[in-house]
């Protein structure tokens, strides 16, 4: 019998293009979609009738529980694939924290004393995991967590999120699966690296150009979608298919890239967010515009049998 | 393809012979996708180090190198483990030079460098792209498991940093080279390097932390003299054969290979010292 599924954070970019995955996919059956917005500001899904989509405040735990023992119940929803989480590291406070960890923590509770849900799967990222030189490059799921508390709150939200889903794993009757995703080189992701690239020219650290590793949208969905058949619970990180230095993503986005001292990288962006509205902060940033870091897949292609096969679509020469 | 790889490119192939460029075409590598490896080695960049290190391997150092090509396996993972000396990591560059030179196909040790050597600008880049890995032991198992040669020096910082009275003696020798050799089924090729040590005599340092690394030495003179280095490679110490990898967690079996590694080092130094002409002979 095919399994419904529900989706929060449907009205965002990647859980929108997801859900359009999971419609696609014959082996699903119903799709609750859940966003913040009304259905008509959501997205412009053509009529479906395996999908539902339904408009919760995740931060509410009332309206949570509405939500799965009601609709969910209803639909006979097995799996719950959370992606709700605030997309800009310039949303700060204790709102978003109640939407990127309170909500996890409520949905998860919640999942665990359901009668039909089985599978929760939570789109986590690979920015919990900490940078620097005396870490390997290649990033597997056992590395170190960004666990400084001088961490920007869009790191520790994802940190604490992640490890409250890590530690519900054994003690929670649910089949938990946590994907540490790569950044996602697309508007709209909360990439860092998006934002970074929007200006013509961009500055780096004199002296560095560290390995990067960088996630399209497409690759994402189809590791989201691979999760919710999976039979095995665990961490997996999700790599992109392109991996190079950042000199080469400036070039290949088709921007100039001024190589500048370390120290004139903080202030200059600080302006540039201040004046221009950018979310790109150097600092949360600094170390891996050091050193490299590189998400190992390998665990994800044996369990999961994801290969990152769709590369970033780059925009400029070469 | 990038400005900066461009210009390399350009350069070896200026600078090296045509059979050597056609040669270095046979360089292996796991590329991750846009040319380098997931650590950021490039293959073109590995053709301008042997470019700009060709001369002061050919004309300054003069090197003689003794039995790589017989040491070293064609393919699969080894540990090089070499004596370390000289203020700078010259030994290392002309390791890596020599074993690309002499290896067929051509092979890259993949140097494993203190923490502090990616932290360097410019250096901790270039260094990169021909193959230097930081010396966590996640990168070296990443490498070994792809079948990798590394390069490590077991007296690490206290070797490169000893004073000029202690020359050709070995320093404390680590065992995390074994360790890893035997947990992943690597042998272990003995290296004797011997002109390095006399190369800028250490007489004092300062101790300053500047750019990662712990001290700044103090050398007379200030810059590497043209000794001659003679590198030496040992038989290969099978800890492939002779040790199982539930060995590596028997801290015994690891001092006791790590204590072979050391004696056939030392041995290939004693001899290489007393069979050398001179310093800079």
């Amino acid at each position: 019998m095919s399994r419904g599924v529900l989706v929060t954070g449907a009205d965002a970019p990647i859980g929108e293009r997801f859900v359009r995955a999971l419609l696609a996919d014959p082996s699903v059956g119903r799709v609750l979609a859940v966003g913040s917005r009304p259905l008509d500001e959501a997205m412009p899904f053509e009529d479906e009738r395996r999908l539902t989509y339904l408009s919760v405040n995740l931060t509410r735990e009332r309206r949570v529980h509405e939500l799965l023992f009601g609709p969910a119940r209803d639909l006979g929803v097995e799996v719950v694939v959370h992606t709700a989480m605030g997309g800009s590291a310039a949303e700060q406070g204790k709102a978003v924290h109640a939407m990127n960890v309170s909500a996890t923590r409520d949905l998860l509770a919640l999942c665990e004393r359901h009668p039909t849900i089985k599978t929760f799967v939570l789109r986590s990222y690979a920015e919990v995991y900490q940078v620097q030189a005396d870490l390997p490059v290649l990033i597997g799921e056992d590395h170190p967590l960004n666990l400084s508390p001088n961490a920007p709150q869009y790191v520790r939200d994802r940190v604490e999120a992640d490890l409250h889903a890590c530690v519900r794993m054994g003690l929670s009757p649910l089949r938990i699966v946590v994907l540490r995703c790569a950044e996602v080189l697309a508007p709209g992701t909360g990439s860092q690296l998006f934002d970074y690239l929007e200006s013509p020219v961009c500055l780096r650290p004199i002296g560095y150009d560290p390995m990067l590793n960088v996630l399209s949208a497409k690759d994402v969905v189809e590791a989201m979608r691979m999760a919710v058949h999976v039979q095995e619970q665990g961490v997996f990180n999700v790599p992109g298919f392109d991996t190079l230095p950042l000199s080469l993503c400036i070039q290949k986005w088709g921007r100039l890239a001024i190589p500048v001292p370390g120290a004139w990288m903080t202030p200059l962006y600080r302006w540039r967010r201040q004046l221009r509205g950018h979310d790109f902060s150097y600092g949360m940033n600094r170390r891996r515009f050091h050193y490299s870091g590189v998400l190992d897949g390998r665990r994800a292609r044996t369990v999961l049998g994801y290969t990152p096969g769709a590369p970033i679509d780059w925009p400029g020469l070469g | 393809m990038s400005l900066s790889l461009d210009l390399a490119r350009l350069f070896a192939e200026r600078v090296l012979p045509a059979e050597e460029v056609e040669r270095l075409k046979g360089l292996r590598y796991a590329d991750a996708g846009h040319g380098y490896d997931a650590f950021g080695l490039h293959p073109d960049m590995v053709k301008l180090g042997e470019a700009l290190l060709g001369p002061v391997y050919d004309k300054y150092f003069r090197v003689t190198s003794y039995g790589c090509a017989e040491a070293i396996p064609v393919t699969g993972p080894a540990v090089i483990a070499p004596n370390h000396s000289g203020a700078l990591p010259i030994d290392g560059a002309m390791i890596w030079l020599d074993v690309l030179r002499h290896t067929s196909p051509p092979r890259i040790a993949r140097a494993v460098a203190d923490h502090f050597v990616p932290m360097l600008p410019l250096i901790g880049t270039f260094f990169a792209r021909g193959g230097m890995v930081g010396g966590s032991r996640g990168n070296a198992r990443t490498l070994l498991e792809a079948g990798e040669l590394l390069l490590i020096f077991p007296e690490g910082v206290p070797g490169i940093s000893k004073a000029f009275k202690d020359r050709y003696r070995l320093q404390d020798w680590r065992v995390g080279h074994v360790e890893l050799a035997i947990r992943h089924g690597a042998p272990v090729i003995p290296v004797g390097v011997v002109g390095p040590e006399e190369q800028m005599p250490q007489v004092g340092r300062i101790p300053i932390q500047f750019a990662g690394a712990p001290f700044i030495p103090v050398t007379v003179p200030p810059f590497p003299m043209p000794v001659h280095y003679h590198i030496h490679y040992g038989a290969p110490i099978r800890t492939d054969r002779d040790y199982r990898p539930e060995h590596a967690d028997d801290p015994a079996a690891v001092r006791e290979a790590a204590a072979r590694v050391k004696a056939a080092v030392q041995a290939l130094l004693d001899k290489g010292v007393a069979e050398r002409p001179g310093i800079f002979a």
